[in-house]
């Protein structure tokens, strides 16, 4: 099917029956889910869908209408609910479609292999690396490997003259495996995505991955309730990044909605601390040439060296806010209205190895695992579920299961006393080891 | 839509996957938002020729194969915002198609097209088909349409319903909110409505067809004072028409959201470590839902990974804890005239005064068990195989006066709502976020605590609910497991012995 030419008409026919403005979003995707177990195919499932959605602008007001069904009528009648939406809400000045042209260069976000790979070889990939694992020492049972890929073309029309478009594919594939002791039972999980399927790490690593963490958390014992150091392990970054994201989200900070919002320009945390969000990152996973409304995207830093720099803006909280759009329009689905979001976003890293970070430890808790929803963004405050290891006089000791840690995002922030040299960039949240000074820790 | 409280989703196996492939895979991994239908626009598509649907059926089952069947929908759905005073983005959604699946010994094959046309259905019950190795053979049932009662009753049916009409009521809950206190500093209201319809047909002879309305009102409100700042929230759904808000007032679940914003402005810091915890009736059963219920899903015990395996018939909980998952509850969030492969929805009681008496099936797990299906298969949509979920989860009422319970609690949390949480359905390890909490000092509810969490096992904390209410309620939610599903979570108030809370206050 001609994309390109349906939705310019779709353009051109908003405009004609009304609209001052007008935005076409279609996604185009191919889909493949493999799942097994205990060396068994347990599901196969693959599919190629589309869908778009149309965005109008008339007297300032709003209207939006999707469909999955690209038929002329169709999109007419879909053209029509858009416009009607649009007379039905509150104008607002704000309502602007962006007119940046052009687009960032974004090496290495579309794999042209990635289809001819036989799915035999993808299923035996997930066999290896479930069957790798299962043989390690103390692994009782799998739950399962998958294997998913997807590859999307995503094309965005608009009425400020433009039409952009590009093609992009992921995969990935991960594991989980369980290791019982008596009446224990202790999960590992461990997978990786990338743009290329011949990026992807080896099974071995993987399998080692997820059995050491089913393996090493078997025996916990309890801990005092106390105050101590907590060692951030990369898997848990988004236990301080997910709160940051939605705190410096441009629409949240005009809202009155952010702990951060005040802060701009100001020293909030550690000079230790520098967050920087990179939509351009070649083969990056969150990296596109523009964002969910077109916008180029850019590499910000969003906190240099403990000092609160750059909020993430789409078109309308940009205008709101009477800056320029930092291309961060976030769109999870032709269904959805822009929203805000980041790209690679990560916490550059330090000069410290994580051993070194343990060795100076004399007592805390390394944190592998934490559960919740981390800061809240409306008010900095942080209490999570966490799982790890006790660490005393510099050395891991033994594990710890079923604690809890809590704390301010002031205090985290500020607290961070040690950053780690282990950047993975290879993951769209993504921090080094990292050392809070104190927090509270809820145990026996 | 503004969310203010991204729902946390349960730990499955999946989510390695979505999480590592953000940004590159849209709407495959993308749950949720898949919506729509106009009435009268494209309702054709669930007009799919019986004969059609046969030849797909059979089609699909030529390598070999235990079960295939054909699933088509179509949602109509229209979302409105509110916020800061102004209808700030109205959006309408009209998507459908269908899914071709086969069942093999354990094994599934799935495909999907947004298209449902001959071409495309046997498309897919070709990739479908390509699962099945058994070389097994069976002769599908030819399908004969069958009526099922219907647990939805509509009045204000939603297709008549003007946009006005929805913006009315959207208003009268912003001007609650905001004249409640003048620190109230903001209202969001969000209005979602679907119309969902869909067409079940399987090798078993099935052939079924039903339309569900449902309605998705959430208004949260933000307070500023005291140095600090809370976001408050109410939520309202129902498979029901528009006179859903003569049954639950606008007004009431807006005030609910502002006395929530405002009483939290004095929170103090929530002590942390090991206490007694007694929870307040309502949505706060979503710690059974996910402490509980997940582990019960049938997916986890079919492949002998679950908290639960081996567990059936026997002592699992306290004496006096029922646990039942309803999907026939009239008109309830989670609530359909029959699951999403066609199963009769019914009562399940899944612990019966403590003994573990069933577990949740979806046509595979019952299958691989050998156990009754319970009318747990649901699916978020066509481009999704259904998997064992929850409904209307809740623990059944006891004889205990709620007030009685905090009297006789000498210190402790009180638990007045819940956020969300999530569990390892493996290990039975799950957590909670409380949204509005209290400490109970000497029998008393005594001060407002910032938002902590609560931490336990699901096998441990079934034996330590001690007290259970007479006050049995529900409050509506949305559940992730990979794909998303409407669920309502209830309880009567109850009180739990020993919870790790994670406080920032060290206990003197």
């Amino acid at each position: 099917m001609d994309y390109r030419a349906l939705v310019e008409q779709v353009i051109k026919d908003c405009l004609k029956r009304g609209a001052e403005q007008a935005e076409v979003y279609l996604e185009d995707n191919r889909q493949l889910n493999l799942d097994i177990r205990n060396g068994q195919v347990e599901s196969i499932q693959e599919a190629q869908s589309y869908g778009l959605g149309i965005r109008v602008i008339a007297g300032k007001r709003l209207g939006f209408a999707f469909v999955n069904d690209l038929k002329a009528e169709s999109l007419k009648k879909t053209v029509d609910r858009a416009l009607e939406l649009a007379r039905a809400v509150s104008p607002d000045e704000n309502n602007q479609l962006p007119v940046e042209a052009g687009e960032t260069e974004v090496k290495g976000l579309y794999d042209p292999q990635l289809q001819t790979v036989a799915v035999e070889r993808k299923l035996s990939l997930i066999k290896e690396v479930e069957s790798l694992a299962l043989k390690k020492p103390g692994i009782t049972k799998s739950a399962g490997a998958s294997y998913s890929e997807n590859e999307s073309l995503i094309l965005i029309a608009s009425s400020s003259g433009w039409v952009k478009s590009y093609k992009s594919t992921g995969c990935g594939y991960g594991l989980g495996v369980i290791a019982e002791k008596g009446e224990q039972k202790s999960s590992g999980y461990e997978s990786c995505s990338r743009r290329y399927f011949s990026d992807l790490k080896p099974a071995e690593e993987l399998a080692s991955k997820a059995a050491r963490q089913a393996v090493e958390m078997l025996d916990p014992r309890p801990i005092k309730t106390q105050r101590a150091a907590v060692i951030l392990d990369p898997e848990v970054a988004y236990a301080i990044l997910g709160g940051i994201v939605q705190a410096i989200n441009g629409q949240r900070v005009l809202q009155g909605a952010s702990f951060l919002g005040k802060r701009m320009g100001q020293k909030i945390g550690s000079e230790l601390m520098t967050i920087i969000d990179d939509g351009t990152r070649e083969k990056g996973l969150a990296s596109a040439p523009f964002d969910g409304e077109g916008v180029p995207t850019q590499t910000r830093t969003i906190i240099d060296r403990g000092v609160l720099q750059g909020f993430l803006y789409n078109a309308y909280a940009a205008r709101r806010a009477g800056v320029k759009s930092t291309g961060n329009a976030s769109r999870r689905s032709f269904s959805e209205l822009p929203g805000i979001g980041p790209h690679n976003f990560y916490l550059a890293a330090g000069k410290t190895s994580p051993e070194e970070i343990i060795k100076s430890t004399s007592r805390g808790v390394l944190v592998k695992e934490v559960t919740g929803y981390g800061i809240n963004p409306v008010n900095g405050n942080f209490s999570g579920g966490a799982a790890g290891f006790f660490v005393e006089n510099g050395k891991i000791v033994f594990p710890v299961k079923g604690i809890t840690i809590a704390g301010t995002a002031d205090e985290m922030f500020n607290g961070l006393d040690l950053i780690g040299n282990d950047l993975d960039l290879n993951r769209t949240m993504t921090a080094p080891t990292i050392r809070i000074k104190s927090l509270q820790i809820g145990g026996e | 839509m503004t969310n203010f409280f991204p729902e946390s989703k349960p730990m499955g196996r999946r989510k390695f996957m979505t999480l590592g492939l953000q940004g590159a895979v849209a709407m495959a991994l993308t749950p949720t938002m898949v919506r729509a239908l106009l009435a009268g626009g494209n309702q054709a598509k669930l007009e799919v020729p019986p004969e059609l649907l046969q030849k797909v059926i059979t089609s699909a089952l030529k390598r070999g194969g235990d079960l295939a069947e054909v699933y088509v929908e179509n949602r109509i759905s229209r979302t409105i915002l509110l916020e800061e005073g102004k209808f700030k983005s109205a959006v309408f959604g009209l998507v459908g198609g269908a899914g071709v699946r086969v069942i093999d010994g354990d094994k599934t094959g799935y495909a999907y097209s947004d298209e449902v046309t001959e071409e495309k259905l046997l498309r897919a019950a070709e990739v479908a088909s390509f699962i099945a190795s058994s070389g097994k053979k069976i002769k599908p049932v030819n399908i004969k349409e069958q009526k099922r009662p219907s647990y939805v009753t509509v009045k204000i049916p939603l297709e008549e319903v003007a946009e006005a009409q929805r913006m009315e009521i959207m208003k009268r809950a912003e001007d609650a909110a905001l004249s409640y206190d003048p620190r109230i500093k903001m209202a969001s209201i969000d209005y979602y409505d679907e119309t969902r319809d869909r067409l079940i047909a399987n090798s078993e002879g099935l052939l079924v067809k039903s339309s569900l309305p449902l309605i998705f009102f959430i208004v949260q409100t933000l307070a500023v004072g005291n140095g600090s700042s809370h976001m408050g929230r109410e939520r309202l759904s129902r498979h029901a028409g528009l006179e859903m808000f003569e049954e639950e007032s606008p007004e009431k679940a807006a005030k609910e959201a502002a006395r929530e914003s405002i009483a939290m402005l004095e929170a103090k810091e929530a002590p942390a470590g090991k206490m007694d915890v007694v929870i307040q009736n309502g949505w706060g059963g979503v710690l059974v839902h996910e402490a509980v219920g997940h582990p019960l899903e049938a997916d986890n015990i079919a492949r002998q990974t679950g908290a639960f395996v081996g567990k059936l018939g026997k002592k699992v909980a306290a004496d006096i804890f029922t646990m039942v998952d309803d999907g026939s509850l009239p008109g309830f969030r989670g609530t359909t005239d029959f699951d999403d492969e066609g199963t009769q929805m019914k009562r399940n009681v899944l612990i019966q005064n403590g003994v573990l008496v069933k577990f949740m099936t979806d046509i595979l797990s019952a299958r691989q068990l050998k156990m009754e299906r319970t009318g747990n298969g649901r699916r978020e949509s066509f481009r999704y195989y259904p998997i064992p979920r929850m409904t209307n989860t809740f623990i059944e009422k006891g004889q205990d006066k709620p007030e009685d319970i905090i009297a006789s609690t000498k210190s402790g949390l009180y638990v007045q709502s819940l956020t969300g949480g999530s569990v390892d359905p493996t290990t039975g390890v799950f957590n909670f976020t409380c949204r509005e909490a209290y400490l109970i000092e000497d029998g008393q509810k005594t001060v407002p605590v910032r938002g902590a969490t609560l931490i336990g096992s699901c096998l441990d904390i079934i034996t330590r609910i001690d007290a259970i209410g007479n006050d049995l309620a529900f409050g509506p939610g949305i559940c992730g497991k990979g794909q998303s599903a409407e669920v309502t979570a209830g309880q009567p108030t109850v009180r739990i012995r020993g919870i790790n809370v994670g406080g920032t206050r060290q206990r003197a």
